[in-house]
C-alpha cells in the first residue's frame, strides 16, 4: 500500500508540474522565443540602418519596465515588447540609399521613411499570432495631441523612441528635457512621467545601453 | 517497385499511398478479428462508452504540428487520445484498447472530416496507423503484465511507460511513412523531425495516462470526467510545444524570404543550394538533425545580403575593389543578425564561415582546412556549383560571369579541391550529382 501512495504523490506531483508548464513555463518560454526570434530582424535593420533605425535591446527592457510602473496587464507588457522588435521592419522595403543618406532627406524621401511604420505594420498581420502586435507598430509614432486614444503601448513606444534617438546623438539628459517639454503635445503624460521615474531610478552604467552594437564597425 | 534490366517503373504516388494504406487495413483487420468483440462477451459495453465518448471529445480537439513547409504545408494533426488508450489497455485488456483506438479514431475522424472540412480519407488512413499502434501496446502489456497488479502501484507505472513508448513509437513511424508516400519526400526526413519529441512527448502523457488508469480502476467510465482538468493541461503543452516549433519554421521561413527580397537573382539559388547541402550532408554520413540545420544554414547563409546597398548587389557589371571590400562583409553580417537569436546559434558559425577556403585564402577569418565546419564546407562548395551553373531560367543567371555547364562546373569544383575547396565534400558533392543526373534521365526515359 506505502508503494501506492507514493505512486498518487508522484502523479500529484507531476501533474501539478504539468499544470505549472502547460500555463506558466512553456507560454513564458514561447513568449521569449518569439522575442529572440525577432530580434534577427530588429538586428537586421540595426545593421542595415547603420544604427540609426532598430535598436531593441534598450528599449525592450525599459519598455517593459514603464509599462509594469503603468500597470499594463502581462499579456499587454508582452505586445509591446514584441513591437519594440518590430517597429521598424519596415525599413527593409525602403531603398539602402535613402536609409543611408548622409545628407538630410528630401520631402520625398522623408514621406517615403515615414511610411515604415505603416509597412511594418502590414508585415506584422502577416504573422500569424502577431496581429494584435501590429496596432501597436502602426502606431509608434504616434503624437499625443493627434491620438490621445491609442493604446498606452504605442505611447510608451513613441517616447522611448524618440528618448533613445535623441540620447544617442546628444545626452540623455536633453533627451529627457525632450520629453518633458512635450508632455501634452507630443507625449503621453503619464508615459513620460512613468519614463523619467524609471530613468532616473537607473544607475550611471544604465548608460552602456548607449553604445552602439560592436557589427556598425565591419 | 519493379525494376527490370535496364529500365526502371517507379510506381506513382498515389498508387504507392493506396498500396501502404491497404497494407495497414489489412493488419488493422486482422487484429481486430483476433480480439474478436471482448467488449459484448464481457459486458463491458458501458464501460466502453463512455470511454469512446471522452476520448472522441479528446480527438476532437486537434492540434496542428508544423512540419517543415518543404515537406509538407499541411503539418501533422493529432490529437491527444493515446493516454485514454493506454489506460483501457492496462485495466480491460489489449483487446479492448484496439477496439477503443479503432471506434475513436474512425468516429472522431469522420466528425472531424465534417466539421473542419478535412478528407474523409485521413480519418480512414489515422484508424489504420492507430490500430496497429495499439495492438502493439496491448500485446506488450499481455506480455509482461502477467498477474493482476495495483493500479496505482509502481509495476503499473512501469509497464504504463512501456506500452506508451511502444505506441508511441509504432505510430510514429506509421505516420512518417504515411506523410513521407503522401508528400513524396524520404521517410527519414520525415521521422527526423517527429521522433524529436518523442520522449517529451512520453513525459507529458505518463501521469495523464496513470491518473486516467487509476481513475477507471476506481470508479469506471465516470472517474474519466476527473480527469478534463489535467487533459485540457496536457492538451495546452502540447499547442505550445506545436506553436514553438511553427515559431521557430516561421522565423527561417521569413528571414529566407528578406534574402530572397533583397537579392532576387538568388532566390532559386538558396532552394537549389539549400536542398543540395542537405543530400551532401545526408551523404557524408551527419546525423539527421544536423542534416537539417546544414538545410537551414545554407537557406539562410546570403543572410547578410539584406544589409549591403542592392546598387551594389545588384550591379550588373564588374565590381570595384571597394565593392568587393563590402560584398565580402556578408558573411560576418549574417551572423551578427542571429547573434541574439539563440536557438539560430548553432548555424551562425557556418554563416560566417562559407566562403572560408581550406588553402586560407578565403574571407573574413582567413581559417584553415579543419578549423573550417565541415558543415560550412558543405556549403562552399554547393554555393559554388549552384553560382557557376546558375539557375533554370535565364533571369537567374549571375549578370557579370558566364553560366557553365554541370560538366564544366563539377570539372571546376575538382580543379578547386584542396586549394579552394574540401576534396572530400568535392568528391562526395559529385557522386550526389551524378546520381541525381542518373535519376533525371531515368525519369525522362519513362
Amino acid at each position: 500500500m506505502e508503494g501506492a501512495w507514493w505512486a498518487v504523490l508522484t502523479v500529484i506531483g507531476s501533474l501539478l508540474a504539468l499544470a505549472y508548464y502547460a500555463f506558466v513555463a512553456a507560454p513564458a518560454r514561447l513568449h521569449r522565443w518569439r522575442c529572440e526570434g525577432l530580434r534577427a530582424f530588429a538586428r537586421l535593420v540595426e545593421l542595415r540602418t547603420q544604427g540609426r533605425y532598430g535598436r531593441s535591446e534598450p528599449l525592450a527592457e525599459i519598455a517593459n519596465a514603464v509599462a509594469m510602473r503603468l500597470g499594463l496587464p502581462l499579456h499587454e507588457r508582452r505586445r509591446l515588447e514584441l513591437a519594440v522588435y518590430l517597429r521598424d521592419i519596415g525599413m527593409v522595403a525602403i531603398p539602402y540609399s535613402i536609409l543611408n543618406k548622409p545628407t538630410a532627406p528630401t520631402p520625398a524621401e522623408r514621406a517615403l521613411l515615414n511610411r515604415h511604420a505603416e509597412i511594418s505594420a502590414s508585415i506584422a498581420e502577416q504573422i500569424p499570432g502577431l496581429w494584435r502586435v501590429a496596432s501597436i507598430v502602426r502606431l509608434h509614432h504616434v503624437v499625443y495631441k493627434e491620438n490621445p486614444d491609442a493604446p498606452l503601448s504605442a505611447h510608451i513606444l513613441s517616447a522611448l523612441d524618440d528618448w533613445l534617438r535623441i540620447a544617442e546623438n546628444a545626452d540623455a539628459d536633453a533627451a529627457t528635457a525632450v520629453l518633458k517639454q512635450g508632455i501634452g503635445a507630443r507625449y503621453h503624460p503619464l508615459v513620460v512621467q512613468a519614463l523619467v521615474s524609471e530613468l532616473r531610478q537607473r544607475s550611471a552604467d544604465g548608460w552602456v545601453y548607449l553604445t552602439r552594437s560592436a557589427a556598425l564597425w565591419l | 517497385m519493379l525494376a527490370l534490366p535496364g529500365t526502371q517503373f517507379r510506381m506513382s504516388k498515389r498508387k504507392r499511398f493506396w498500396l501502404w494504406f491497404f497494407s495497414l487495413a489489412m493488419a488493422s483487420a486482422g487484429l481486430l478479428l483476433w480480439a474478436g468483440v471482448p467488449l459484448v462477451q464481457q459486458h463491458q459495453l458501458g464501460v466502453f462508452t463512455g470511454i469512446v465518448a471522452l476520448a472522441i471529445f479528446a480527438e476532437l480537439l486537434l492540434i496542428r504540428y508544423p512540419l517543415r513547409p518543404e515537406y509538407s504545408d499541411r503539418g501533422l494533426w493529432f490529437s491527444v487520445s493515446t493516454p485514454v488508450v493506454i489506460a483501457a489497455i492496462i485495466i480491460y485488456g489489449w483487446q479492448f484498447g484496439v477496439w477503443l483506438d479503432a471506434v475513436i479514431s474512425l468516429a472522431a475522424g469522420v466528425l472531424t472530416a465534417q466539421l473542419k472540412n478535412t478528407r474523409l480519407r485521413w480519418a480512414f488512413t489515422n484508424t489504420v496507423q492507430s490500430v496497429p499502434s495499439a495492438g502493439a501496446a496491448g500485446l506488450m502489456v499481455a506480455q509482461i503484465q502477467g498477474e493482476p497488479v495495483s493500479p496505482v502501484g509502481w509495476q503499473t507505472l512501469v509497464i504504463l511507460i512501456l506500452s506508451l513508448l511502444m505506441y508511441m513509437i509504432v505510430n510514429t513511424l506509421l505516420v512518417s511513412v504515411t506523410v513521407a508516400i503522401a508528400e513524396g519526400v524520404r521517410v527519414r526526413w520525415v521521422l527526423g523531425q517527429t521522433l524529436l519529441s518523442l520522449p517529451r512527448d512520453i513525459a507529458l502523457m505518463t501521469p495523464i495516462s496513470f491518473l486516467i488508469t487509476a481513475a477507471l480502476a476506481a470508479y469506471g467510465a465516470t472517474g474519466l470526467l476527473g480527469v478534463l482538468a489535467p487533459y485540457l493541461a496536457l492538451r495546452q503543452a502540447f499547442v505550445i510545444a506545436a506553436r514553438q516549433q511553427e515559431l521557430y519554421q516561421q522565423t527561417i521561413r521569413s528571414l529566407g524570404f528578406l534574402v530572397q527580397r533583397a537579392h532576387p537573382y538568388t532566390g532559386g539559388h538558396l532552394q537549389r543550394v539549400s536542398q543540395w547541402a542537405r543530400r551532401v550532408a545526408e551523404r557524408l554520413g551527419l546525423p539527421p538533425e544536423r542534416c537539417e540545420l546544414v538545410y537551414e544554414a545554407a537557406l539562410l547563409h546570403d543572410l547578410g545580403k539584406t544589409v549591403l546597398d542592392e546598387q551594389i548587389l545588384n550591379k550588373p557589371a564588374r565590381l570595384s575593389p571597394q565593392e568587393w571590400q563590402e560584398i565580402k562583409k556578408h558573411p560576418q553580417l549574417g551572423a551578427e543578425i542571429l547573434c541574439d537569436t539563440p536557438f539560430l546559434s548553432p548555424i551562425i558559425p557556418w554563416i560566417a564561415m562559407h566562403h572560408e577556403r581550406p588553402d586560407g585564402k578565403g574571407y573574413p577569418f582567413g581559417l584553415k582546412g579543419e578549423q573550417i565546419p565541415l558543415e560550412a564546407r558543405v556549403i562552399a562548395v554547393v554555393d559554388a556549383f549552384d553560382a557557376m551553373i546558375g539557375g533554370e531560367s535565364p533571369n537567374q543567371h549571375r549578370p557579370h560571369r558566364r553560366t557553365l555547364t554541370l560538366e564544366e562546373a563539377l570539372a571546376e569544383l575538382e580543379r578547386g579541391a584542396g586549394t579552394q575547396f574540401d576534396p572530400q565534400v568535392v568528391s562526395t558533392f559529385k557522386q550526389v550529382v551524378q546520381e541525381w543526373q542518373q535519376r533525371r534521365t531515368a525519369g525522362a526515359r519513362t
